[in-house]
């Protein structure tokens, strides 16, 4: 009997039926699901903490450079300093002692410094600069000669960043760069109402140089233009070219097969190969200029040429048949089928490649260091042929210069390179947007 | 002059336009093979299609009529690999001669699609552009009469005549396939291929598709491919059965659907299998 019901018991147990196994697993499944969303969230959560750390460090460093520690000077400009002669002509006001002008309009504001070393540093106090802003207020009105003007010219970097409390007045003397003097004029100067905290035009306007108050981007950023006007020139219709060949023309034998997979290697050619290319063929054999945007502009389109197909030609391949088909049908020949119908409706993800190219063209500096584009340019470039540097060059060139003043300023460069960067994605999104359609 | 001469010959061989009890024969088919790579998708075919009648092709699925529809404008020239062997002639003209330019026989073999596939253009654009890539309007006025014309005749301008500048794809299935349908006729085809033109549309649609193709069998050859044996009866006056490949029995529609000689037929259409 006991047997007999323990058996009974036992057979619903050992066959449950098909719903409750069901039931059962479903548990299982719902957990099973939930770590796996827990883990994805937590991935994403840790990615946009880093971004977080990197953007926020990147701005802190960077939101200093965009002001300037400047003095308020009040000027003489004495006509026997300036232009002796009296013959005002730009040669002559060009040539004039700007500096001496600049010295004596500070020591009268310290008359009790007389000793020649101390008033060396005083005027040490004051960018090398001081001087041009002075000559280009002149040179622009010559009118102001005899007058006594009051012009705004900067410090030097050490008082900007002490301004700007990068260092501690406190700290031990040897280990800053401004004596005690220094730091005593620079708080009396304080004091009288002379220092203000302008906008760093400087940045925008000026090309590189020695001194981080005098340093800007324009000339890279213009070397940028200028980099970026011939890889798009070059690569864009060259891609779109071999793509719609490849993909809507070519034959696909063993050639085309061995095209296809060279052009996904060259893909992911390290891009200082690029660079040596450049060197080797533009350079040494055609002779091309040394640091030239032209010669950056060809190896950087070399080097987006295989994203900007690879990218076109998947663009090609997600058209459907069907609007091929149509095409045909109504009696249209290849070329028409692939130009009216094809490639405009590819023609936003062409687009969005040829954008995320350039994009990766814009942060590219290994090549260029390779074709010399790395010097030290402080004339804006004019053209393609002259000498110039690109963002991305600029940033790691200032990042190696010893100066603090420069670590802001790289900061600052990188934001900058930062907004372009989204901008052309952005650029890339509305694209898409705009010339998406439905089938 | 010579090669003038030599066009103007009445009796060139390749005039072989036949005439038979059932009409003027528009496409003649002899002994047509096609492969795909090894694959051999048909075999024989030997199968009149005549002119001003629908010709229906029934058939199980990958039985090879879509194949042997795409044979008939050299569609299938576009399909890697795929090899035609045996005769087709339309009018009795070697279409798979050398002499025969395959964009000229689609101009003349006007196609419609099993899913109706209108360009992401407007309504106005997608019936344009054949008379426009083919250069049959003169101006601007003439080719809103042939768009006019074909979207009447397609019976879909009631419907359309105040959107013409919207996109075509935001019509509904049964338009957008009629669309297509006007689509082919404004190329001003003598033959229209219809691969199975209703597989997408609801019975009202389908309804209206089968009015205008029997409309349309008074200026046009049509061929069409379908599943449904009742479309095949009530559209077409001819048709065609395969099976794996082969053309197994044709016939006028009347007598195949009655009294079919082979077994096969008879089993197929009864429902015994495919």
């Amino acid at each position: 009997m006991n047997s007999e019901t323990g058996h009974a018991a036992a057979v619903p147990a050992a066959v449950p039926r098909a719903a409750d196994r069901v039931a059962a697993s479903l548990k299982r499944r719902y957990a099973a699901e939930r770590r796996f969303r827990a883990c994805g969230l937590a991935a994403v959560c840790f990615a946009v903490f880093c971004l977080g750390v990197l953007l926020f460090t990147v701005f802190r460093t960077a939101i200093p450079a965009f002001t300037q520690t400047m003095i308020e000077l009040e000027v003489t400009l004495y006509p026997q300093e300036i232009d002796p002669a009296g013959t005002r002509t730009a040669d002559a006001i060009s040539t004039a002692d700007y500096q001496k002008l600049i010295r004596d309009a500070l020591d009268d504001l310290f008359p009790d410094i007389s000793d020649r070393r101390q008033r060396r540093e005083l005027m040490a106090l004051l960018s090398p600069g001081a001087t041009y802003t002075l000559r280009d207020t002149v040179m622009a009105d010559p009118g102001l000669i005899g007058r006594r003007i009051t012009v705004r010219v900067p410090f030097a970097d050490d008082v900007d960043q002490f301004a700007k409390g990068r260092f501690d007045a406190a700290a031990d003397a040897a280990s800053r760069p401004l004596s005690d003097k220094q730091i005593e004029w620079f708080q009396r100067l304080e004091q009288r109402g002379l220092v203000h905290h302008d906008f760093n035009t400087t940045l925008f306007t000026a090309g590189d140089s020695r001194s981080p108050e005098l340093a800007g981007i324009w000339g890279a950023l213009v070397g940028t233009f200028w980099t970026m006007l011939v890889t798009m020139a070059i690569s864009f219709p060259l891609a779109i070219g071999a793509a719609v060949y490849l993909e809507e023309f070519a034959p696909k034998n063993r050639w085309t097969a061995l095209i296809e997979v060279n052009i996904n290697n060259l893909a992911a050619v390290p891009s200082i190969v690029f660079g040596l290319l450049g060197l080797a063929v533009f350079l040494n054999v055609f002779g091309l200029p040394r640091s030239a945007p032209l010669v950056g502009g060809l190896v950087l389109a070399l080097m987006t040429l295989p994203i900007i197909i690879i990218a076109s030609r998947a663009a090609l391949k997600a058209v459907p048949p069907s609007i091929r088909e149509a095409a045909l049908g109504v009696g249209a020949s290849k070329v028409q089928t692939v130009f009216h119908h094809v490639v405009p409706l590819a023609m936003p993800g062409m687009l969005t490649g040829a954008i995320l190219g350039m994009a990766h063209a814009l942060g590219e500096t290994a090549p260029l260091l390779m074709i010399g584009m790395v010097a030290f340019i402080v004339d804006i470039p004019g053209s393609p042929l002259s000498a110039a540097t690109v963002m991305p060059v600029q940033i790691y060139l200032w990042s190696d210069s010893p100066e603090r003043a420069f670590v802001e300023r790289s900061a600052a460069a990188i934001v900058i390179l930062l907004g372009f960067l989204v901008v052309m994605n952005l650029v890339a999104v509305v694209l898409r947007r705009r010339f998406e359609r439905k089938w | 002059m010579k090669m003038l001469q030599e066009d103007d010959a009445p009796d060139a061989p390749m005039e072989r336009v036949t005439t038979s009890a059932n009409g003027k024969v528009k496409f003649l088919t002899d002994n047509v093979s096609v492969f795909y790579g090894a694959k051999q998708a048909l075999k024989d075919i030997q199968l009149n299609i005549y002119a001003n009648q629908v010709t229906a092709l029934i058939g199980p699925s990958g039985c090879g009529k879509s194949t042997y529809l795409r044979c008939l404008n050299r569609m299938n020239d576009t399909i890697p690999g795929c090899r035609v062997a045996g005769t087709i002639l339309l009018d009795g003209e070697d279409i798979y001669s050398g002499e025969m330019d395959p964009v000229h026989l689609r101009a003349r073999v006007g196609m419609v699609f099993q899913k109706p596939n209108p360009f992401p253009k407007s309504i106005f654009e997608n019936v344009a552009y054949g008379p426009r890539i083919h250069g049959l309007a003169k101006d601007r006025q003439e080719l809103e009469m042939i768009v006019e014309n074909s979207l009447q005749k397609a019976g879909l301008w009631k419907e359309v005549q105040d959107r013409l500048a919207q996109p075509g794809t935001g019509l509904s299935g049964g338009q957008q396939q009629r669309l297509c349908i006007a689509r082919a006729i404004a190329v001003q085809p003598e033959v229209i291929l219809m691969d199975e033109p209703c597989s997408a549309l609801d019975p009202i649609a389908t309804a209206r598709i089968e009015e205008l193709i029997d409309e349309l069998r008074q200026n046009y050859t049509i061929v069409i491919v379908t599943h449904s044996m009742q479309q095949a009866a009530r559209v077409s006056q001819r048709t065609g059965f395969f099976h794996l490949g082969s053309l197994v029995e044709t016939g006028a529609t009347g007598q195949i659907f009655t009294n079919p000689v082979e077994q096969r037929t008879q089993d197929y259409i009864t429902g015994r299998f495919g």
